[in-house]
């Protein structure tokens, strides 16, 4: 056993230390308190035990992606396997928060358009801080978020829902001899009878599936084959972008928390949170800077009061807010 | 109490992603722990309040661990998910190609440092980070203490992080 091999500094050496005692099933509170005080009494402790967090998650990554290294064993035979974490049930719970948002639905514009060969097409359309549920005629339900807009069109082969800026959670009654067909953008989305989420906003398309097999088709060319997304998985495009889409994972009970009152994020930038609340409530909020638009939050807001809201904001990323009788203005700190 | 959870809130994330081994889960917990604290509202606590938010942190963890099976679930589903991305071509790389190829390969020089490693160490190190056995499951399998198979894993750890890149 040479010594070269334990060559880390001392700091690096005490920060696996922790890392491995905290890893353990015996930590106490007194634990926390001294590796706070650790942590407290040198910038280069927290350095170093980040540093050594970083390697042991990769580490923990790296198994997993041998772990996933694939048998080669049947797609299908594997595909029952594929289990929503909790059953996929159907939620129509609406939260202490959803029930705020609710109490701004003014009800829904309907606007009908002129039927075309007699197939009828209906533009539904919500305003800001209102949510509807649109029970279409066939079983199926579409659940709108606020300030959003879509078409539905039923004809005989097929029913159709255009998606402007808009994001919505489908419920789709199974018919196979008439697929359920979502358009957004330039993005496809055809299924069967499934649950699904579907978001189009300023120009980005993310469908999230809860239950069912959906195939998206983000702006393919006509001969490519399209993704074939199962319950948990997520795809995300850029409008106008070719062979940009990403497959992700995602936690099924998270798909379409946004019908009861969370907003989860994984990485967004406050950008996006922003744009988000501002199709809750009525007073603007505006960003100072671009340090401050592109501060990236992961975890989950849950929808209330808008003050509220923006104080756990300050609360969560590096922000200072001002607020305005006509608007709220968050700065970088 | 708000003000302390500020100041304590970095540190508290980096007890979180040790024991949940999950960014994300971190930043969940972290957010639920600001409610409880804000809930509280001012309430005259004894000290600085540091050992009640500790407190207030370590028995969330604790919560959120027992709630594992949910975790260990979700994993089983990514693993599922992901034989099947990479299985079939019209589902996008999850992982790339290149980043499990790249993963492996890691992981085979790391296996062989492990390798390298007294027989004792590499065990309590295989079985803890690989097999992903407790600490006390790893010293029963050992047949030694708990403490030993600590500074095993600590010993091994530091050995890998001075060997690889």
């Amino acid at each position: 056993m040479t010594r070269a091999q334990t060559d880390i500094d001392a700091e690096m050496a005490e920060a696996v230390d922790w890392l491995v005692r905290l890893q353990g099933e015996t930590v106490t509170e007194r634990d926390w308190l001294d590796f706070d005080a650790w942590l407290t009494a040198s910038p280069a402790h927290a350095q170093a035990y980040d540093a050594v967090l970083t390697f042991d998650d990769r580490l923990d990554l790296d198994r997993r992606l041998a772990q996933a290294e694939p048998t080669a064993e049947p797609l299908r035979a594997s595909a029952g396997k594929v289990v929503p974490l909790r059953p996929a049930r159907r939620v129509w719970i609406w939260s202490a928060g959803a029930a705020i948002a609710a109490a701004f639905v003014a009800g829904a514009v309907l606007l009908p358009a002129s039927g075309l060969l007699g197939a009828h097409e209906t533009t539904y359309v919500t305003g800001v801080g209102e949510r509807r549920t649109v029970a279409l005629e066939d079983g199926s339900r579409i659940e709108m978020n606020a300030a959003s807009r879509m078409t539905v069109r039923f004809e005989r082969h097929a029913r159709r829902v255009h998606l402007g800026d808009a994001q919505a959670f489908f419920d789709v009654a199974r018919d196979s001899s008439r697929p359920f067909l979502v358009s957004a953008g330039d993005t496809q989305v055809r299924v069967v009878g499934t649950q699904f989420d579907v978001r189009h906003r300023d120009g980005q398309v993310a469908v999230n599936v809860q239950r069912g097999l959906v195939e998206v088709r983000p702006n393919l060319p006509r001969d490519a084959a399209p993704f074939r997304l199962r319950p948990g998985q997520a795809l995300s495009h850029r409008k106008g972008q070719r062979a940009d889409a990403r497959v992700s994972t995602v936690a099924v009970e998270e798909v379409g928390g946004w019908r009861q009152g969370r907003l989860i994020y994984r990485d967004q930038p406050l950008s996006q949170i922003a744009g988000d609340m501002n199709r809750l409530f009525p007073r603007p909020v505006k960003l100072a800077d671009a340090d401050a638009a592109n501060l990236r939050l992961s975890g989950v807001l849950i929808v209330d009061d808008q003050d509220a809201m923006v104080d756990r904001l300050s609360h969560l990323l590096p922000v200072r807010t001002t607020t305005t009788d006509d608007a709220i203005l968050i700065r970088a700190r | 109490m708000i003000r302390l959870y500020g100041e304590k809130r970095a540190n508290l994330v980096r007890v979180f992603a040790a024991k949940l081994r999950s960014a994300c889960e971190a930043e969940d917990l972290i957010q639920d722990l600001y409610l409880k604290v804000q809930a509280l509202g001012d309430v005259e606590v004894e000290g600085d309040g540091s050992a009640l938010l500790f407190r207030m942190a370590h028995n969330l963890m604790l919560d959120r661990l027992r709630s594992q099976s949910r975790a260990s679930a979700r994993d089983e589903g990514w693993r599922s998910l992901q034989g099947e991305a990479l299985g079939d071509q019209q589902v996008a790389d999850m992982p790339s190609a290149e980043e499990v190829v790249a993963g492996r390969q890691r992981l085979n020089a790391m296996m062989t440092a492990v390798d390298a490693l007294p027989p004792q160490v590499a065990r309590a190190f295989k079985l803890h980070k690989l097999e992903g056995l407790s600490h006390a499951d790893t010293a029963v399998a050992m047949g030694v203490s708990r403490s030993s198979v600590e500074k095993h894993v600590s010993a091994a750890l530091k050995a890998l992080m001075a060997k690889l890149p």
